[in-house]
């Protein structure tokens, strides 16, 4: 098992030295740092510019192999991911909005696998009647629905609640905004303007893990050995619940695993609509600046995340199905 | 649309070969008498009238009224998004300065923006463009994907390795970061072809993975092994048999690629990394629909609701699809 997992790392870290590569001479290639000096006006002097473009290693007058092997040395000798065009050093910037990300992210990503498992085991054992019909057609039409129009509708819904009962209820946006010491009331004010993002963020989760689980569950619920228990004279449920559920619960782990970086990206939308400084938000404003260091280490950090879901779905499925060996 | 039915009649060809192969194969010689019989007998009773198999996913698909109901809608979206900039007198770049903000009236249908600019015109525009990248690069993506996912399973051996580590590689960083990388460089004016470019360029990669597995059980059967070995080239034998047997599978998910495109595009152009002024879609309309939240709720409502109806009823479709193709459905009627 530890030398499997050892293998599998080994392959996961060339896996991110070659992504990450990519992306930064695909970065390099598409975005145009230049431009942000070029626009301003009056135009500061061409040798100023170049020298600021050369702090920042990012001059396209600089061959980008030469650019990418300096990139390269700083971040193995000193962990530096570089400056951005404003001359701010990437690696803070990433770090402090992480917990930002994360706050909202893990929530969210509990109450999905919760309500959505649970909701994926009630129409499983409901098969074509009307709950499950009406539950899953619910769960077809939220499944469908753009993150952005998810998000900003909350936020129209929540500002007509607001305005109705003359009190502000829920804020949209950021994640703090009271300024006293008394500790009930700061939590109360986060409770204020956390609820939103994570009701947008926990809806298009549950509707998933709600279809992915009830189909995992009707796959093995007919199973032989499923009958072979309710031929013992197990009653339905304890069959259910003993054999089938715990068989269709492997692939769902596998899910939830490779949902951690999917749930990054998805959280880059509901930053921007509630304006919380998190990695999302931070990676759209390295596009509009043309900062190729930053958006690459949003990247890499993004890769880290993948891979890690990735590692931790095969621990997972080797962990919990004896019939993956491993080797 | 023109591609789905080629992929339908050739899925239909092959099919009829396998049924070929096996029948010459003969099994049991009763079997094949009794075959030979009825194809005799059917000729000679030419009023018996066989139902043919598109007909068959026709009739299967009209039996589900939602499904109906969606096709139904998409059309009438298509039509909307084609002529619809016709029945208003504003075109979506000429503002109307006289009326900024305005809210829906007789002069200005579904209201006008911050800036002025009618949103009847605007949301056509934006639903066509919209439209036109869904489908654009949902098609492309399933021909890069079928393409490269069967021929990473027909080439068994160090191609396959190799060509399974690279898929991988490639979804290591999420699309969405790198397509916004590529897009949000695109100046005005052409920023929907980079959008299209670039939705393609990263949309086909976990989807050929999934296609390879699927392709792993093809590549076995009997008639893709004597056209290996009757010496018929590697991509004839991968465009003749193998794409053409992930038919049913490929007309789905290009129908619900849709739906991903067009999630994708929108939150793009939400961000402002995708299609920018002068040009507009309904992502950027959301986007100019943010920050009037409070003043002008119209320009975030209207788009928002075509956005939604666009993808429940390519949805629909999909679902209708997916039952009629099906041969182990058991959602529609008993009878054929």
């Amino acid at each position: 098992m530890l030398k499997y997992i050892i293998k599998r790392i080994g392959n996961y870290i060339i896996m991110l030295f070659v992504a990450v590569s990519m992306t930064y001479f695909l970065a390099s290639a598409f975005m145009d740092p230049r431009s942000n000096y070029m626009s301003r006006n009056p135009r500061p002097p061409m040798a100023s510019i170049n020298r600021s473009l050369d702090m920042a290693n990012i001059n396209d007058q600089t061959p980008v192999i030469i650019r990418y092997g300096r990139w390269l040395k700083g971040i193995v000798t000193r962990w530096d991911w570089g400056l951005s065009p404003d001359q701010s050093p990437v690696g803070p910037a990433i770090a402090s909005r992480i917990a930002a990300s994360l706050q909202l992210v893990t929530l969210a990503t509990i109450l999905a696998i919760i309500f959505g498992v649970s909701i994926g085991v009630y129409t499983a054992i409901r098969q074509y009647k009307w709950q499950d019909r009406v539950l899953n057609s619910i769960a077809t039409f939220f499944l469908v629905i753009p993150a952005a129009v998810m998000g900003l509708m909350v936020v129209l819904i929540a500002i007509n609640f607001n305005n109705l009962i003359g009190t502000r209820a829920f804020y949209v946006t950021g994640l703090h905004s009271y300024q006293g010491n008394n500790p009930v009331l700061w939590v109360l004010d986060y409770l204020q303007h956390l609820i939103l993002p994570t009701i947008v963020m926990t809806i298009p989760g549950t509707v998933s893990y709600h279809l992915t689980q009830r189909t995992y569950l009707l796959d093995t619920m007919n199973a032989d050995y499923v009958r072979t228990a309710r031929a013992k004279g197990l009653p339905l449920n304890i069959a259910i619940r003993r054999h089938a559920l715990r068989t269709s619960l492997i692939p769902t782990a596998v899910d939830v695993a490779f949902s951690i970086a999917g749930v990054f990206t998805g959280a880059v939308i509901t930053e921007n609509v509630f304006a919380i400084n998190g990695l999302g938000m931070y990676f759209t404003q390295t596009i509009a600046q043309n900062d190729i260091n930053g958006a690459v280490a949003v990247a890499a950090f993004g890769g880290v995340c993948t891979l890690t879901g990735a590692l931790l779905a095969d621990i997972f499925s080797a962990w919990l199905d004896p019939r993956i060996r491993l080797s | 649309m023109m591609n789905d039915s080629e992929n339908m009649v050739a899925d239909a060809d092959a099919t009829d070969e396998v049924r070929d192969f096996q029948q010459g194969d003969g099994q049991t010689a009763d079997v094949t008498t009794d075959n030979k019989s009825g194809k005799s007998g059917k000729s000679e009773h030419d009023d018996f009238k066989r139902t043919g198999r598109m007909m068959l996913y026709v009739r299967r698909f009209c039996r589900r009224p939602s499904a109906v109901v969606g096709l139904i809608v998409l059309l009438i979206l298509i039509f909307f998004a084609a002529f619809g900039a016709r029945f208003s007198q504003w075109s979506y770049d000429e503002p109307d300065f006289a009326a900024l903000a305005a809210p829906p009236s007789s002069e200005h249908w579904l209201g006008t923006t911050v800036g002025g600019s009618d949103l009847y015109a605007m949301i056509v525009r934006g639903l066509g463009r919209s439209l036109t990248i869904g489908i654009l690069s949902s098609i492309c993506i399933t021909i890069i994907a079928a393409l490269v996912g069967t021929a990473v399973a027909f080439f068994e051996g160090w191609f396959e390795h190799v060509g399974m580590w690279l898929l991988d590689m490639l979804l290591v960083v999420p699309s969405f970061l790198l397509i916004a990388l590529i897009v949000g460089m695109a100046k005005g004016g052409s920023d929907w072809i980079w959008l299209a470019i670039g939705l393609t360029a990263f949309g086909w990669i976990g989807y050929a993975r999934t296609l390879r597995t699927l392709t792993l059980s093809l590549r076995d059967r009997e008639y893709v092994r004597a056209a290996k070995f009757m010496g018929v080239p590697s991509f004839t034998i991968i465009v003749r048999h193998l794409v053409p047997n992930l038919g049913s599978v490929l007309v789905i998910n290009t129908v619900l690629g849709v739906i991903g495109a067009v999630n994708s595009e929108t939150s793009l152009s939400f961000l402002g990394l995708g299609i920018k002024a002068p040009d507009t879609s309904l992502g950027t309309l959301l986007n100019a629909g943010q920050s009037v939240v409070q003043t002008s709720p119209w320009v975030l409502v209207f788009p928002s609701v075509m956005l939604i109806i666009l993808t429940f009823s390519v949805q629909l479709i999909g679902d209708g699809l997916r039952d009629a193709i099906d041969p182990y459905s058991r959602s529609g009627g008993k009878a054929e």
